[in-house]
């Protein structure tokens, strides 16, 4: 909808403060989409679908800029190479390249690590946090892989049945509440007796093995493995174990 | 942007495998209509010719390369629509089939411009096909059988064009069945814009002409009031400039009845284009 490729039944859409509606060519020129899944002239050369795409994106993008952008997703040496044999991945690049020929100020990218093979989801994520690290750009990411969501971005908004349930910075969001934490200790007993001396209404504990799981907040984390260190016990990790994937179905369960 | 855009719908069209069947397919039905008029042309004349051969006499290069293009048009203009069809049809459902349209239309390009871009480029098509009808059955026709006035049977009996008063007829023969082709490629883009398969606008155009042409031919008064207005009856018009005397007014009446459909039908496709939701 925010390409204008489908109407919406009411209400209006406002993209860089500026109704799309009325302004449409103007907004879009300074946004690159990928939705869903990149489509490409199937018979067509990568450098040609991207010279197709670029001359309409208003972009003035020369020869040594399309390669330049081939280059940047990955797929130099693969320029003439018709896109009928590409992966799933490369297409997902392709699709990258092409949303930033006319170097938008926003990039709208639907499921881009949809069917993608383990190293093709870390090339895409990469691609993603260069865009958003190096060149500055701002990127909608929109994605049921919440563990790529929490990798990838800042802010998330969670929509349930189409309408906005939470709004916030990923870590906000995250941190905002208890997280579930587990304790890799060398003395489970011991250090559950010691956090019982020292704090007051230590919660119940859940142990299985050398771990011992506390629901906590982030203030008391650091304190019971200070103290826990203090008696001389040897604390090999911390993992919070409170995920997106917990959180989110906190949220839309709620 | 509207020109860039005509620019991306050549090369498209040039770089698919089906652009070159209209053409390879023009190349081979008059390569055998030449070949065998070669062969045995003069036959053929004499069975055309035959009721008249008791009170005319026929002299000099009869078989020439005017008669050539005439008899090749008349036989291959009936069935141009097909390829022209096989690549206009799938102008704008191909593309919604593969969901490229998708990818162009989230770029700062109106979809009005790029559905006059594909009209345009259609057009452009059109008229290749239509010149290369041309040179193949006009200019090889020449080479292959000479030059020489123009003997042309119809309804109204039997025309002799002089040799120096047919080009001009050719030159407006082809524009006019450019238009009529014109037709079919606005309606086959048009059938487009409503479909998301590319074979179903290239069918549904073909079932139209047929259709068309049926209601066309048939002799019942029920279609008296339709027939004038459907494209099909116009499909012709090229013929009637070898007729003499020159029928300039029901010329200019099939040019503007092939023009207000193209007219209509351009109208109609950005309209349906523009209202539709692109989901593929």
């Amino acid at each position: 909808m925010h390409a204008s490729l489908i109407k919406p039944n009411s209400g209006s859409i406002r993209i860089f403060g500026k109704s799309l509606e009325k302004n449409r060519s103007e907004i879009l020129a300074k946004t690159g989409s990928i939705i869903e899944k990149p489509d490409f002239y199937k018979y067509l050369s990568a450098y040609k679908n991207l010279e197709i795409f670029a001359r309409i994106s208003g972009a003035n993008a020369s020869k040594k800029d399309i390669y330049g952008m081939l280059e940047f997703v990955g797929l130099q040496g693969r320029e003439r190479d018709k896109v009928a044999g590409f992966s799933h991945g490369m297409k997902q690049r392709l699709g990258i390249a092409q949303t930033l020929l006319h170097q938008p100020d926003l990039i709208v990218l639907d499921e881009p690590t949809t069917g993608l093979d383990p190293q093709g989801i870390i090339d895409i994520r990469n691609l993603i946090l260069q865009l958003r690290n190096e060149h500055r750009k701002t990127v909608i990411l929109s994605s049921h892989n919440l563990s790529e969501i929490e990798i990838i971005s800042n802010r998330m908004v969670i929509i349930n049945q189409g309408r906005s349930v939470v709004e916030g910075t990923v870590s906000d969001l995250l941190n905002s509440e208890e997280l579930v934490v587990s304790l890799e200790v060398d003395q489970v007993e011991k250090a559950l007796r010691i956090l019982q001396e020292e704090f007051k209404d230590v919660p119940k504990p859940k142990i299985e093995g050398h771990f011992l799981e506390l629901a906590l907040s982030r203030t008391d984390v650091a304190q019971y493995n200070q103290a826990l260190v203090r008696n001389g016990l040897s604390v090999y990790s911390i993992e919070s174990k409170r995920k997106l994937e917990d959180y989110f179905i906190k949220i839309v369960n709620n | 942007m509207l020109l860039k855009s005509v620019y991306n719908e050549f090369i498209k069209i040039a770089a698919k495998p089906r652009s070159y069947l209209g053409l390879g397919a023009i190349t081979l039905l008059v390569g055998v209509i030449l070949f065998a008029l070669k062969a045995d042309g003069l036959s053929f004349i004499s069975f055309v010719t035959a009721s008249f051969e008791q009170t005319l006499t026929f002299e000099g290069n009869i078989m020439n390369g005017n008669l050539v293009a005439f008899i090749i048009l008349q036989m291959l203009i009936i069935h141009i629509p097909l390829l022209v069809a096989l690549v206009t049809g799938d102008l704008v459902s191909g593309e919604s089939a593969s969901g490229t349209i998708r990818m162009l239309l989230t770029k700062p390009i109106s979809r009005t411009s790029l559905l006059l871009s594909k009209f345009l480029a259609g057009a452009a098509y059109t008229l290749l096909i239509v010149f290369w009808l041309g040179f193949m059955a006009v200019v090889v026709g020449k080479l292959l059988f000479g030059s020489g006035d123009m003997m042309v049977l119809n309804s109204d009996g039997l025309v002799i064009l002089q040799q120096d008063d047919i080009a001009w007829r050719y030159l407006g023969g082809f524009a006019v069945a450019f238009l009529a082709l014109l037709t079919v490629s606005s309606l086959s883009i048009c059938l487009s814009c409503f479909s998301d398969n590319s074979i179903g606008p290239i069918v549904a155009t073909m079932a139209i002409i047929i259709l068309f042409t049926i209601i066309g031919t048939l002799d019942v008064r029920i279609f008296d009031h339709v027939r004038p207005f459907l494209f099909t009856t116009h499909m012709a018009a090229w013929r009637s400039f070898f007729e003499v005397p020159f029928p300039e007014a029901a010329i200019w009446k099939s040019v503007l009845i092939l023009l207000v459909h193209n007219v209509v039908l351009i109208g109609v496709s950005i309209f349906q284009f523009n209202k539709k939701d692109i989901t593929a």
